[in-house]
């Protein structure tokens, strides 16, 4: 646009009434001076004038079109493109219905994505402004973070360094009437912070926690009440067994709120119940543990850097006197504005799925482009027609892309139903495939749509617009104007390469994506079927509490169903398993996970011991200094030596330990990460260290609740947690099963895509070239010649999308197998059943088309030009 | 003399002409420019009144020619277009395509 231009359509903006008057005028001198030519030729005054009027053409047409030009009408000619797009479209239902629904598709999916995305990590909680909810901690040297002791927290309140207010916080997890719950100790101000009330009864108040130990008053969560306690109208003012401790129930909390952190809370005590509700050393005692988590508010206006510059200094003077491991290495400060608060690596874990799911969009808006594509080639005569009568280019491009927007509407629409559908049919899903003891603690957070989620359905679906609209509009309106007024139509058009273009992107799209997750069914069945070196079954590990240690052994002992009990710090499979430097003499210092077992720990899961012997009941009470070896370890310990008789140094206990045997490997921390590389096995017993196991002779999960209502009913809130080995294993796949399901499903709706996307090609393909298939016909072409000329045209365009498809798969697959054990580099089955699937769905599409091809009667098509 | 048809005018070739019936440098209002055109051109060339006014608008807009408010030889306003030192250059290569375009069909046609 230039300067003048410029300059001109401003004029014509402000001042409309004078330019029209002026353009008016010189109409009118026109058409004087023309009536003045023809009154001199000898004509009539009235046929002077009509003559003139007849030679300018309609007086109102011509000046609607310099209103055009002037570009001061561009709302109303916004308005005539939308009522002329409509009226094409009315004509046409089924080429609406079919874009909205090849858009709404695709949209839908990442739609579905986004809400759920939002409802996590971008819709702030319902409490009161949580944009200024920070967790602060610190970073020590150890590269630990640093949790709170009470007199630190005192301290923290005193000072109120950067915050207005603070509040305690510490985690407890338990089983409550046969149910897993997990909880929170709190300080008395937290409901008051965080400005929330309740749905029934009262919440927590300061006041609560006045005095250590002497208000057992409990908030259930709505979600815990209505699914862990029935959702008894007179739970307030009830009581229930906390580890035991009865609590009076004063409140239910609001149903949006289920606490600060990802996973759900189902009740809030006071922090001055520690002392009765929670194992190890007294929170308020002489030990001073370190225990809290600190949640506090900001100081209004208070910025984060300025923030984490003041809680440095105060962090610092607070480790004064400790040690210099100890001190803070950095301060942590987290939003807790959303459940999950939105950071770096968040987006980085869930690139993949957004960029699969974007790259299912771009294949439905590819599949609509192309269909726009087709319908602007038969539109060639009109837009040519058009552009002869002066019709200016950008307009015919605006007014495509009008089309496309207007269709995009009820794309979106489609879009968001399609999305609530998803939503349910994935939620659905979950409930029906998950492993049942992992239930209890998935976040049934609300999933709304609100005004992020529309703004996110307007913005995809305008890409979306541009995506399959502009390409098409900017060549259906490269036309030579003289060629498509005598009707020889796409002779300068080159609308093949661009649709040829397109269907190759897609090709090598569904490719990638069904190669990627292909990959992904693989490595879930590998992990599936991998042999984690040990048995599981009839074997259910039980965490305890200190205190009822002894009573719940004695209980199970004594159970007739259970004919073994065995000991183990970590539960195998449990997904924790402590880690500690070791180092052989003169020989490498190595990290190695250890497990401290009992003896019957090997012969109840089955684990043989190749070499060497078990631990011995006295060495398990004595917890002598003797240690057996993982098979793994003993090689990366003492390559080439007999392991059997050597010592090895345990890390910060520098205690000695003599190898007096070797186990076979087998899974102890996470069955994604394959086998311990290194595992060291110390000498414990049942009633001294961490989970029990027990082996038994009933069906597991009977026996499992059989078990947790007979300890209940002796030692209620004894245990802590009771899964059988099996629910462990499952829990540990789960991920990649979920992981798997979704990656078949985009999988599934790409090869469909991309079925329609040839489909549609390969048929105007074949509807533009009738003529020619016509005359191949007369000329003695076989059936055979012509399916396989058009096959021909389909499979070359599929090879080069296979070919990049497979080179992009290739280092997807390498990207992915650095962050999974058990994916591997190059998976010829997937990479095999990929290819061939869009192969065989290339060709089924082509097929039909090429088949009518064949069926072409010569004499027809020639008889029709 | 065969009777000879007039030839509707391509698109951009209305552009070339009003510029071309400007080079004078006298100031014509839109009247004069299309009469003007159909006498140089002998009848054969008619600007399709409907489509002038805009093709002025247009040039008006690029700046090439420039229009002022007059009074005409019948003493009635009327809007007078010059052309501008720009709308000069336009033309020269203008024409310079034109000249190239016309003498390649020439050829194409003399082979043919």
């Amino acid at each position: 646009m230039t300067l003048t231009d410029l300059l001109l359509r401003i004029r014509a903006l402000f001042f409309r009434a004078r330019v029209e008057q002026e353009l008016e005028d010189e109409v009118e001198f026109h058409l004087a001076m023309s009536r003045r030519q023809h009154l001199a030729a000898g004509n009539s005054e009235e046929e002077a004038a009509r003559l003139a009027r007849l030679d300018f053409g309609r007086v109102g047409v011509i000046k609607e079109d310099r209103r055009g030009a002037q570009g001061i009408d561009a709302f109303e000619s916004a308005l005539q493109d939308i009522r002329f797009a409509l009226r094409s479209f009315g004509r046409n239902p089924g080429f609406v219905f079919t874009v909205s629904g090849t858009i709404a598709l695709g949209l839908g999916l990442n739609l579905a994505l986004f809400t759920l995305f939002n409802a996590y990590v971008l819709r702030p909680l319902s409490i009161r402004d949580p944009y200024s909810l920070y967790s602060f901690t610190w970073s020590e040297r150890t590269g630990s973070e640093h949790a709170f002791s009470w007199d630190e927290y005192q301290q923290l309140v005193k000072d109120k360094p950067a915050f207005s207010e603070v509040v305690a916080v510490q985690g407890l997890y338990t089983r409550v009437e046969g149910h897993a719950i997990l909880g929170e100790l709190v300080t008395g101000n937290y409901f008051q912070m965080l400005g929330i009330g309740t749905t029934l009864g009262r919440p927590l108040v300061p006041e609560d926690s006045d005095a250590p130990g002497r208000e057992p008053f409990v908030v259930l969560s709505y979600q815990a009440w209505q699914s862990k306690f029935g959702g008894r109208p007179d739970i307030v003012g009830s009581r229930i067994l906390i580890r035991g401790s009865p609590m009076e129930v004063v409140g239910v909390a609001p149903r949006d709120f289920q606490g600060l952190t990802e996973s759900p809370r189902d009740f809030w005590a006071p922090l001055s119940m520690a002392h009765q509700l929670q194992d190890g050393p007294d929170l308020f005692g002489a030990g001073h543990p370190e225990s809290l988590e600190i949640v506090g508010r900001l100081h209004a206006g208070q910025s984060v850097s300025g923030a984490e510059a003041v809680l440095l200094a105060w962090s610092q003077r607070m480790t004064a006197n400790l040690r210099k491991e100890r001190k803070p290495a950095g301060i942590l400060l987290h939003s807790h504005a959303t459940s999950i608060p939105l950071t770096s690596e968040l987006l980085l874990v869930f690139s993949p799925l957004v960029a699969a799911f974007a790259l299912v969009l771009i294949l439905s808006c590819t599949n609509v482009a192309s269909m726009m594509l087709a319908r602007a080639t038969a539109r060639q005569r009109e837009i040519g027609i058009r552009l002869s009568l002066g019709a200016v280019r950008a307009r015919l491009i605006r007014q495509l892309l009008t089309e496309s927007i207007l269709l995009s509407i009820p794309a979106a629409i489609f879009g968001l139903i399609i999305s609530r559908l998803t939503i349910v049919a994935v939620l659905w899903t979950v409930f029906a495939t998950i492993p049942k003891d992992m239930l209890e603690l998935v976040h049934d957070v609300a999933h709304p749509v609100d005004w992020r989620v529309i703004g996110f359905m307007i913005f995809a679906a305008l890409i979306s617009a541009f995506l399959f609209g502009l390409a098409p509009a900017i060549q259906a309106t490269r036309v030579s104007v003289i060629s498509s007024v005598h009707g020889e139509l796409n002779s300068d058009l080159r609308p093949s390469r661009v649709r040829n273009g397109m269907v190759i992107a897609q090709i090598t799209v569904c490719t990638l994506l069904l190669i990627a997750s292909g990959a992904l069914v693989r490595t879930t069945m590998a992990i599936s079927a991998f042999d984690i070196g040990f048995h599981t079954d009839h074997v259910i590990a039980v965490e305890t509490t200190e205190n009822d240690r002894r009573r719940v052994i004695d209980a199970l002992s004594s159970d007739p169903g259970v004919d073994r009990i065995a000991a183990a710090s970590s539960v195998p499979l449990g997904g924790l398993v402590p880690t500690v430097m070791a180092s052989s003499q003169n020989g490498p210092t190595i990290s190695t996970a250890h497990n401290d077992v009992s003896p019957d720990y090997f012969e109840m899961l089955g684990i043989p011991l190749s070499r060497g012997r078990n631990f011995t009941a006295l060495e398990a009470t004595s917890e002598a200094p003797v240690a057996i070896l993982s098979a793994g370890a003993a090689a990366r310990f003492f390559p080439g030596l007999d392991p059997l008789g050597q010592t090895i140094r345990l890390g910060t206990t520098a205690r000695v330990v003599r190898v007096i045997g070797i186990a076979s490997d087998i899974v102890t921390c996470c069955i994604a990460y394959g086998k311990d590389a290194a595992l060291v096995y110390r000498p414990a017993t049942a009633s001294k260290t961490g989970n029990v196991l027990l082996h038994v002779r009933g069906e597991v999960e009977t026996e499992r609740h059989r078990l947790d209502t007979r300890v209940r009913a002796l030692a209620p809130g004894a245990i802590n947690d009771i899964h059988s080995l099996d629910q462990y294993r499952a829990m540990g796949i789960y991920a990649f099963r979920a992981a798997s399901m979704i990656g078949a499903a985009v999988g599934g709706l790409a090869l469909l895509l991309t079925l329609s996307g040839i489909y549609g090609v390969v048929s105007y393909f074949v509807t533009q070239r009738t003529k020619e298939i016509g005359i191949r016909v007369a000329l003695g072409a076989t059936t055979f010649m012509i399916t396989g000329l058009v096959l021909k045209q389909s499979l070359r365009l599929t090879a080069i999308g296979i070919v990049a498809g497979v080179v992009l798969g290739a280092g997807v697959a390498r990207l992915l197998a650095s962050q999974m054990v058990f994916m591997r580099d190059f998976d010829v089955t997937a990479f095999t059943v990929g290819v061939l699937l869009v192969l065989s769905t290339a060709l089924a599409a082509g097929y039909i088309p090429s088949h009518r091809a064949a069926q072409i009667d010569p004499i027809q098509t020639l008889r029709y030009d | 003399m065969p009777k000879r048809s007039r030839l509707d005018l391509l698109q951009g070739t209305l552009d070339l002409l009003v510029l071309r019936t400007l080079q004078s440098g006298d100031a014509l209002h839109g009247w004069a420019i299309s009469e003007r055109i159909r006498e140089i051109s002998e009848n054969v060339l008619q600007a399709n009144q409907g489509s002038l006014y805009p093709a002025l608008h247009r040039l008006e807009h690029q700046g090439w020619i420039k229009a002022e408010w007059g009074v005409s030889e019948l003493g009635r306003r009327a809007r007078f277009y010059r052309l501008t030192s720009s709308g000069r250059k336009q033309l020269q290569q203008e024409a310079e395509n034109w000249t190239r375009l016309a003498a390649a069909i020439g050829k194409v046609l003399e082979m043919a």
